[in-house]
């Protein structure tokens, strides 16, 4: 595992000096911590809209020692949790997509290719290269958000913030989700030769996240502990799946014969 | 150090290369001569352990291809037709990367000792993006090397270069010619053949023909000695022909073209013939086909 250290130390030394891209990679969760604290902070003293506590009126026995002002709210911060988890999802296609289609690009594949490391061991240095800096930026942006948030709201709504739900979510989904995006990133890049359409194509893979963000929005369902334990479950299977299908594209005579 | 017995490849039916049999001598400069899509890079790519041969073995140090092939990525080197340098890094951090990769017990130090071979080591912490094709080509060697390996492979090394930094890239591979690396040049130009290559192998899918390049040419035209004289008389030419050594006499203005199987005995003897005959001999010289007939002569001959 060692050259897996050396590509993923390289990895990221390149991620570091490409500003574009760090940018990409910081700017996005920077706004998705700052958002809801703001809107926090705006709304905290209003009155509660009647219309907002009747879409969520059927969730009140699902949240407990909650005002109604506090269920509206809870129920606008479930959105940014949502939120969370595109992080993990687009910043690892990203990295991923950078990182191949940039070798690519450069043709520095074959070289590096014949030298004596193992393709498994250049999968992981990548893999590590786009999940630490995803999962990173996204525990760091959940921890402003819920450091922002102790200050402007009651100990029962923080007790919510980091119920098992919300643990669940960005300590355990969130890296499923990096590992799902790297496979797909690594999918892509063998068929895509420009990093901007490869970054468009990786960005469709947060849209059944929205689908499923907008859902609850709209008061249709309300995502429990139960649903994500479960959600982490298919997602651990599909992993595997992402892991064998990418690792099956990621061999070197597949790279050098068939990759466009 | 490289044995091959009937090494083939196909890509989805169509054959890259075509039972290649060659054995290449340690410290020899062995070139791969032939058209685009003869099957060079493709020959070079399965002996580096890149692609897997359809059929036959290919033995490098004494390592089969495909049983070990990290053992012999371990040995080579490769310089791929594009420098393939990580452009955003620097000359010094892009060869560290390949070193540590090789495994160099003191990376730093190998580092060093090629981008100063090639002149490079000022220049070392700028980002190789900004650096000429002829540079980058230097950066590229350099990577090649960092591990010292018992064998280089170089496909098509100067091909995109302009003459100057073409010039730089053989006088360095003439340089490691001389400290003996068993060396497989692919390319399509003839002088750097016949320049750098101990041997050359002419491939068009098959192996056409594999000799010296004096070899190539005298197995294709035999050998020829042109004697110019004052004035070429038939007597002369009479003379020449009657000598029971000589295949084949042709006269061309003031000279007299004769085939022979040893010029450097049977040269002597026609000079005397010739002046005892009258002649006033001028010239004598060794008729030399070029390596770009011998090998434009080879590729036709298969392409029938």
């Amino acid at each position: 595992m060692k050259k897996a250290w050396i590509v993923f130390r390289k990895e990221w030394f390149e991620l570091v000096k490409n500003k574009l891209i760090l940018y990409t990679i910081l700017i996005p969760p920077l706004m998705l911590s700052i958002l809801p604290l703001v809107m926090l902070y705006f709304t905290r003293n209003e009155p509660v809209d009647q219309n907002d506590l009747a879409m969520y009126q059927q969730f009140l026995a699902l949240l407990p020692g909650l005002t109604p002002a506090e269920v509206v709210q809870y129920m606008l911060l479930n959105q940014f949790l949502m939120m969370y988890l595109m992080m993990p999802l687009i910043i690892p296609v990203t990295i991923a997509a950078f990182s191949i289609i940039g070798e690519k690009e450069q043709r520095s594949l074959e070289p590096l290719l014949a030298t004596p490391i193992r393709v498994t061991e250049l999968l992981i240095g990548k893999t590590l290269a786009a999940v630490i800096p995803a999962l990173l930026v996204t525990w760091l942006s959940f921890l402003i958000f819920w450091a922002g948030a102790s200050f402007m709201t009651t100990p029962t709504m923080m007790r919510m913030l980091i119920s098992p739900m919300w643990l669940l979510a960005i300590f355990v989904m969130s890296p499923l989700f990096c590992i799902l995006a790297v496979g797909i990133g690594v999918v892509i890049s063998s068929r895509v030769n420009d990093t901007r359409v490869a970054q468009q194509i990786g960005g469709i893979i947060v849209l059944p996240v929205i689908a499923l963000a907008m859902l609850q929005t709209m008061g249709k369902v309300l995502y429990t502990t139960q649903t994500f334990a479960i959600a982490c479950l298919v997602l651990a299977v599909v992993d595997l799946f992402v892991i064998y299908f990418g690792s099956r594209l990621f061999q070197r005579e597949t790279i050098l014969t068939r990759w466009k | 150090m490289i044995q091959t017995r009937e090494l083939t490849r196909k890509f989805n039916g169509l054959t890259a290369v075509d039972r290649l049999t060659v054995d290449i001598q340690e410290g020899e400069v062995f070139g791969f001569l032939g058209p685009n899509g003869a099957g060079k890079t493709t020959t070079v790519r399965m002996l580096a352990c890149l692609i897997r041969p359809t059929s036959g073995t290919a033995t490098v140090n004494g390592i089969q291809v495909g049983k070990d092939n990290r053992a012999i990525r371990s040995i080579v080197g490769f310089l791929t037709e594009s420098p393939g340098l990580y452009e955003k890094l620097s000359a010094e951090a892009n060869l560290l990367y390949f070193a540590r990769l090789y495994d160099v017990e003191n990376p730093e130090e190998q580092v060093r000792k090629y981008l100063e071979m090639l002149g490079l080591w000022e220049r070392r912490a700028e980002t190789v993006g900004g650096f000429s094709k002829g540079m980058k080509q230097k950066v590229a060697i350099a990577r090649a090397l960092v591990h010292e390996p018992k064998v280089l492979f170089l496909d098509e090394p100067t091909s995109a270069l302009d003459p100057e930094a073409a010039k730089t890239v053989r006088n360095f591979i003439e340089e490691l010619k001389a400290h003996k690396r068993t060396i497989i040049l692919c390319t399509h130009n003839l002088d750097e053949a016949e320049r750098l290559c101990d041997r050359i192998g002419v491939i068009r899918q098959k192996l056409i023909a594999v000799d010296t390049p004096d070899g190539l040419r005298r197995s294709l035209f035999g050998r020829q000695t042109v004697v110019q004289l004052e004035n070429v008389t038939p007597a002369l030419l009479e003379t020449a022909s009657s000598l029971d050594f000589v295949a084949h006499v042709q006269q061309e203005n003031n000279k007299i073209i004769i085939s022979l199987a040893d010029p450097d005995k049977q040269n002597p003897i026609i000079v005397e013939r010739l002046v005892s005959a009258g002649g006033k001999v001028q010239y004598v010289n060794e008729v030399r086909h070029s390596l770009e007939d011998v090998y434009l002569t080879l590729v036709r001959e298969e392409g029938r």
